[in-house]
């Protein structure tokens, strides 16, 4: 028995200590299969499609970093930010000014670069923009839900007038361009080594593809891995109940502050990947539209689950790209210029309808929605195969949590 | 349901557990006053039932126990710990545990997460080490997952471990709640209402295991609850409040007997005014949390 503290009495009174999981265990092998089978199919992606697909995936990846992170915040703890578009910018320009070169702009004003290692630019631009979080943290801390979403929305204008003004450093309305990436010598530029695999050229797009991948691949485990333990649990303890979650011990101030600093984190470096992808940074990159995008990413793939995360940010991102590309393709939608509804206008609309879908049909999100088609190919009485008929009848068909309470009786 | 389990041989109070004092506490919202200088002691070991009509202050003084509210004046104290001047957070930490009445749990996640926030003040990892999943983070889940199960297995939830709460039904979620306050290994138990809304066999149930809990682990228990015959089966001491002030303190036989305590939840019949009653009724009914 336990050496951590007196036992209660009665611990060995069940004696059915249910082997809960045995249920689930052809499911068990096939998900990691499945999840092998679709990682060997990103690695070798970049062998048979075209740049612009490549492109797409590293500007996904980017997005899908900063959905993450705000999923974390507004997802698993409850409180709404409208801010991640400042700490974006936050990574963006830091990484732009620590790595970039000094170098004239026009006539007037002249630009600054440290000219540093890109690889020091892009961590001092994840610990800057996690300093921002810090510095807002005390705010964070002390209001909730919506409170913190307009005390949050004053960092996006304040962040947009910097870009705007401070010219020397972020371009000014210009923007200006960003620094190629490139790590300990091998550039992730065009050339410079020249690569070659299996006779396919790997060029920027290629090389990108695959920092992109690791990147989101190390951001998506780190916060699956948070949430499953300790401090997931109080995050998530904290939006449902902040006074229980106080009781059962955790500080909430705190954990309200670490976790704005944990999301401002992956917004710098979502921030950086941003302007990767772009290739330059500009004000209008970082406004209010970026907060609500990441908003829309979020609900739209499902509050609270990483995967969800994942996957809205690779909808919204992606969509109004692929509209753009085909847009002599599809029906009703033009290139720019053409008369018809431009791609980019054309997506948000798709956005906006799809929100609306999940607001109404499936409140968790495109996560919920793959949830609900797994659920219905598993046995029902998933879990607890040793329970009693009566126990698998109490479960209700849907995940709602409303029980009349004499049900308990019938459980023994 | 047999009583008598396996290990409930010990009948002594543990030695660490020290008395609550409750030391002229008041709390006011504005003019109203929840609790108006309300005190009594908690022996150690002890079951002590709050008892009281609707808008007694049941709640609130739970309230002030656990932290929640600020006591306007007076002072709560636990052993050396003032807990009146202590934050929720660390009044878990010096081994303080509530249930609350209307069940707080998170519906999402399954009963052993549930459960496993109840461990939060006795295990470590952070954001860093949970996140990279360091080997003391990943120890730290599997040594308390043990414990975890043991306290779910007391309560009759083992074989519900790995069910999401929000699926159980009342009872369930019911007894999740007590033991999530069990994995605190508290001192000093807060039960506000456990068998609420419970049938009889349920309550039964319940009131067996808060004997068995106070049995095994020699810990003291203040429970709140109107169910009066399991007040009076299953508590050492009762304290009894009306309008915020506390009207008797006793065995649950002097209580009983007391005519304060007839007069407050049946009525005297010599109330002179009942309109003036009925308002302070009304505006005393400050005691429910969210």
């Amino acid at each position: 028995m336990s050496d951590t503290l007196s036992a209660p009495a009665g611990a060995t009174r069940t004696g059915a200590a249910a082997p809960a999981r045995a249920a689930r265990s052809p499911m068990r092998f096939l998900k990691p299969l499945l999840l092998l089978a679709l990682l060997a199919l990103l690695l070798v992606l970049p062998l048979y499609v075209e740049e612009f697909w490549l492109r797409t995936g590293f500007a996904v990846a980017g997005a899908i970093v900063g959905a993450i992170g705000l999923n974390l915040l507004v997802g698993t703890t409850g409180q709404l930010s409208l801010a991640h578009a400042f700490f974006l910018a936050v990574g963006a320009v830091s990484y732009t000014f620590i790595s970039g070169e000094s170098g004239g702009l026009g006539t007037r004003a002249v630009l600054r670069g440290l000219g540093l290692p890109p690889i020091v630019g892009m961590v001092v631009g994840v610990l800057l923009a996690g300093l921002a979080g810090l510095l807002f943290s005390p705010i964070a801390a002390r209001l909730r839900g919506i409170y913190l979403g307009v005390a949050s929305l004053g960092l996006v204008f304040i962040g947009v007038h910097v870009l705007n003004t401070w010219t020397p450093v972020t371009g000014g309305f210009n923007g200006r361009s960003v620094p190629e990436f490139s790590l300990f010598g091998f550039s992730f530029g065009n050339d410079d080594p020249q690569l070659f695999v299996l006779g396919v050229p790997f060029r920027e797009a290629e090389r990108l593809w695959y920092l992109g991948l690791v990147l989101a691949l190390a951001a998506y485990v780190f916060a699956r891995n948070l949430l499953r333990s300790r401090p997931g649990r109080a995050l998530q303890t904290l939006r449902d109940s902040e006074v229980a979650a106080s009781v059962m011990g955790v500080n909430v101030q705190a954990y309200k502050a670490r976790v704005f600093l944990v999301s401002s984190m992956y917004a710098g470096l979502s921030g950086v990947m941003y302007a990767l992808s772009i290739g330059s940074i500009a004000p209008e990159s970082f406004g209010l539209t970026v907060s609500i995008l990441y908003l829309a990413m979020i609900v739209l793939g499902g509050l609270g689950s990483v995967a969800g995360a994942a996957l809205g940010a690779a909808f919204v991102t992606a969509l109004p790209l692929v509209f753009q590309q085909f847009a002599d393709v599809l029906p009703l939608v033009s290139s720019p210029g053409e008369g018809g509804i431009a791609a980019g206008i054309a997506a948000r609309y798709l956005f906006g309808a799809a929100v609306i879908l999940v607001v109404l049909f499936e409140p968790g999100g495109l996560a919920g929605f793959a949830n609900r088609f797994r659920r219905r190919g598993r046995a029902p009485g998933r879990g607890s195969p040793s329970a009693s008929p009566a126990s698998a009848a109490d479960r209700p068909t849907d995940t709602d949590p409303s029980d009349p309470p004499a049900q308990g009786s019938s459980t023994r | 349901m047999s009583a008598a389990a396996p290990g409930s041989t010990r009948d002594t109070t543990r030695d660490d557990v020290p008395p609550v004092e409750v030391d002229g506490v008041s709390v006011a919202f504005g003019a109203i006053k929840a609790l108006n200088d309300v005190s009594f002691t908690v022996a150690p070991g002890s079951i002590h039932a709050v008892i009281g009509p609707n808008g007694a202050g049941k709640s609130t003084l739970f309230n002030v126990l656990s932290g929640v509210y600020r006591a306007t004046s007076g002072e709560v104290r636990f052993g050396d710990a003032v807990l009146s001047s202590m934050r929720p957070f660390q009044i878990a930490g010096v081994g303080v545990a509530r249930a609350f009445q209307n069940i707080a749990l998170s519906g999402a996640q399954t009963v052993a997460e549930n459960l496993m926030l109840g461990r939060h003040h006795l295990t470590k990892a952070g954001f860093l080490s949970s996140g990279l999943r360091l080997p003391r983070a990943t120890r730290e889940g599997r040594v308390h997952g043990e414990r975890i199960r043991e306290i779910a297995e007391f309560l009759d939830l083992g074989d519900k471990l790995h069910t999401p709460v929000g699926v159980l039904s009342y009872g369930d979620q019911k007894r999740v709640e007590v033991a999530r306050a069990l994995c605190i290994e508290p001192r000093l138990l807060l039960l506000d209402e456990p068998v609420a809304g419970m049938n009889a066999q349920e309550t039964e149930r319940m009131a067996g295991a808060i004997r068995e809990i106070r049995a095994a682990l020699g810990i003291s228990v203040i429970l709140v609850e109107h169910d009066m015959g399991m007040v009076m089966s299953l508590a050492d001491r009762v304290t009894v409040l009306d309008f915020g002030r506390r009207i008797a303190d006793g065995t649950p036989a002097q209580v009983q007997s007391d005519p304060e305590v007839i007069r407050a939840y049946l009525g005297s019949g010599t109330e002179t005014d009942p309109a003036e009653a009925a308002a302070a009724h009304t505006t005393d009914a400050t005691g429910s949390p969210a």
